[in-house]
């Protein structure tokens, strides 16, 4: 099992309290988070990647219970353990795009590793969610919206961390491109290691996922 | 890290390098302020050197050095030629000589001295006292100009001068039935000389030989000079006398010696104690200027951290990127630190090129227009103080926006 939440509720303050489902996600998995804006999806995904503190409910990442890690921890989990992507603007403008997917290693030792060539598996990586290589050496502002998204993907996905985090991030991208970055995550990730938990109120993209959780239903 | 820092920095070179300029021009007025007054001391406790006391009518040292030295003020008293003649014959003494003051010319004290003055007596760091144009008065009716009087006046070798009673143009009557012949001119040196006239004590009694209680008797031009004989023309009192001695050790022995010295009330001061006495009040200005600089580095500190702060904002993008991919708050607010370090450091480090560059290619102009010496020197070990402060200084206050970021990122949640 690589992610598990159990009980997960936040409040906002006095009147507005949101409790979510349960989510279960084993190696291979993908699942996808359906929602209209304000639902809470962005503050589910942020209780996941550990940036927001649980108020209630627990969080399990690869065998780490996030209540009993003070937040360094926390920082070290989501360093080794996540790989997240954007809405849109993922990169740093004044870095490379080689050095902009290298971030996704530079964090933590545990992925970086688990990297032996890092050149190699970035080409690797990029190559295989359909870019070529010459876009490495490309300033990230010469990118289209839908290379930088797969530039985002690609460190996400850099060091195998278990779980990939995607907030919208095909929000920007056009149905058929949609679809193409869709397929290609699915035969870029590990399916043995990694899992893939993705938010979106874009419903049409439900065939590509294993499971589909839908917030706007209540869980009380 | 350091890789990031400086990308980060490249892609906002514009703000960083304005911020770094401005704490970089701070530092070098800091700097500049520093040297020119160390240079102004020095300078000033330099205005003699050579010498090793004064000898003036029992009076406060800072009077006696104010008249020899700075040509200010009246003497009060003088002493005569008898003690001073009894006191050539001391066998502890390398060279006396005595100056007369009294009158002016145009405005420019006169000093009437012997020759020698310009042999023994020296400026700055043991610098003689050397000549444009010219040489020593050989001559009764010979004059050595110093080099403000001569730029001044227009003077130059064989200009003929008239010497007025009195400091002062309008309450000095002239002495203007003899005239003086400019025999040398002096080279600039920064000093109170450059402001003054020498004549010989001889043409000093020559000129005053008319005269009684500061009024005219007589004239010269009808008087026969062939008739004088060089005891006439020996001065009966002069103001001050230069002493120099043949050790430094007799020193003591020496002051002593003048100040039981039963047959006239005179006293021996020495120039250094007294000029550094002097400093002491003078040197107020320098310090409001220090403080003025201080001020200065403050206000650069206060823009570069608001440089930061404001920078902030723009790198939110950049820092929540970091924080997704696991760098903790720490680390970002290490950056900001860090980049407070590398601004601080550059400014330093560019400060003290400028200013040595500049001490450099300009020591002959202050030299000559300001007669000031500013040594060359990258950076003194109470500058290297004064920057680790500034440094220091700088790194607390960038601790500013580094918590701002820390608190920021800790409760930012990733959208």
């Amino acid at each position: 099992m690589i992610l598990k939440t159990s009980e997960l509720s936040y409040t906002y303050d006095v009147n507005r309290r949101i409790s979510f489902p349960d989510i279960n996600l084993e190696a291979g998995k993908k699942t996808l988070i359906i929602g209209s804006s304000g639902c809470g999806k962005t503050t589910l995904l942020n209780l996941i990647a550990g940036a927001l503190k649980l108020q209630s409910g627990e969080v399990n990442l690869a065998s780490h219970c996030y209540s009993s890690l003070n937040s360094s921890a926390l920082d070290q989990v989501r360093a080794n353990h996540i790989g997240y992507v954007f809405q849109t603007l993922n990169l740093i403008p004044f870095l490379s795009v080689i050095d902009n997917i290298a971030l996704g290693v530079k964090f933590s030792k545990l992925r970086n590793n688990r990297t032996s060539d890092i050149k190699q598996e970035i080409i690797r990586l990029i190559t295989s969610l359909g870019l070529s290589q010459s876009v490495l050496k490309k300033s990230v502002n010469h990118l289209s919206v839908g290379q930088q998204q797969r530039v985002a993907l690609a460190r996400a996905l850099l060091g195998k961390p278990n779980l990939i985090l995607a907030d919208e991030p095909t929000s920007a991208l056009d149905q058929v491109s949609s679809n193409q970055f869709l397929q290609e995550l699915n035969h870029t990730f590990d399916a043995k290691s990694q899992a893939v938990l993705m938010v979106s109120h874009d419903l049409t993209l439900a065939p590509h996922f294993d499971e589909v959780i839908d917030l706007n239903k209540t869980y009380d | 890290m350091i890789k990031l820092l400086f990308k980060s920095i490249r892609a906002r070179l514009l703000p960083v390098f304005l911020v770094t300029i401005t704490l970089m021009a701070s530092m070098v007025l800091l700097l500049s302020v520093e040297r020119i007054q160390q240079a102004t001391e020095d300078g000033f406790n330099q205005s003699i050197s050579g010498i090793d006391a004064i000898i003036g009518p029992r009076a406060s040292s800072l009077e006696v050095v104010l008249y020899t030295v700075f040509h200010l003020g009246k003497p009060t008293n003088n002493i005569t030629m008898k003690t001073i003649d009894e006191l050539r014959t001391r066998n502890d003494l390398n060279f006396l000589v005595p100056i007369a003051l009294g009158d002016s010319h145009q405005g420019f004290r006169v000093i009437a001295t012997e020759p020698s003055y310009f042999k023994y007596v020296k400026v700055g760091d043991k610098q003689s006292i050397s000549f444009v144009s010219g040489a020593a008065f050989d001559k009764i009716d010979g004059a050595v100009i110093g080099a403000d009087v001569a730029k001044q006046l227009g003077y130059q070798v064989g200009s003929k001068i008239h010497i007025s009673h009195g400091s002062g143009e309008s309450i000095g009557i002239k002495h203007d039935d003899f005239s003086f012949s400019v025999s040398g001119v002096l080279n600039k040196t920064g000093t109170p000389i450059d402001q003054a006239v020498f004549i010989d004590l001889k043409g000093y009694e020559l000129i005053h030989l008319g005269w009684q209680s500061g009024r005219k008797i007589f004239n010269l031009d009808q008087f026969d000079m062939d008739s004088l004989s060089e005891k006439d023309l020996k001065p009966k009192t002069v103001t001050a006398a230069f002493i120099g001695l043949k050790s430094k050790l007799g020193l003591f022995t020496f002051t002593r010696d003048m100040a039981n010295y039963s047959q006239e009330a005179i006293s021996a001061v020495i120039p250094g104690v007294a000029l550094a006495e002097l400093w002491s009040i003078v040197g107020m200005v320098d310090q409001g200027f220090n403080l003025l600089s201080w001020i200065i580095i403050a206000i650069s500190l206060i823009a570069m951290v608001t440089l930061i702060i404001s920078s902030i904002d723009s790198r939110k993008r950049e820092m929540t990127i970091y924080r997704a991919n696991g760098a903790s708050p720490f680390y970002l607010s290490m950056l900001v630190v860090l980049e407070a370090l590398f601004i601080g450091l550059t400014a330093i480090i560019g400060a003290v090129i400028f200013v040595a560059l500049a001490t450099y290619f300009s020591t002959d102009y202050l030299i000559t227009t300001l007669g000031i010496t500013p040594e060359f020197d990258w950076i003194d070990l109470k500058e290297i103080k004064i920057f680790a402060i500034i440094l220091l200084a700088g790194v607390m206050s960038s601790l500013i926006p580094a918590i701002m970021v820390f608190r920021k990122n800790l409760h930012q949640t990733l959208s």
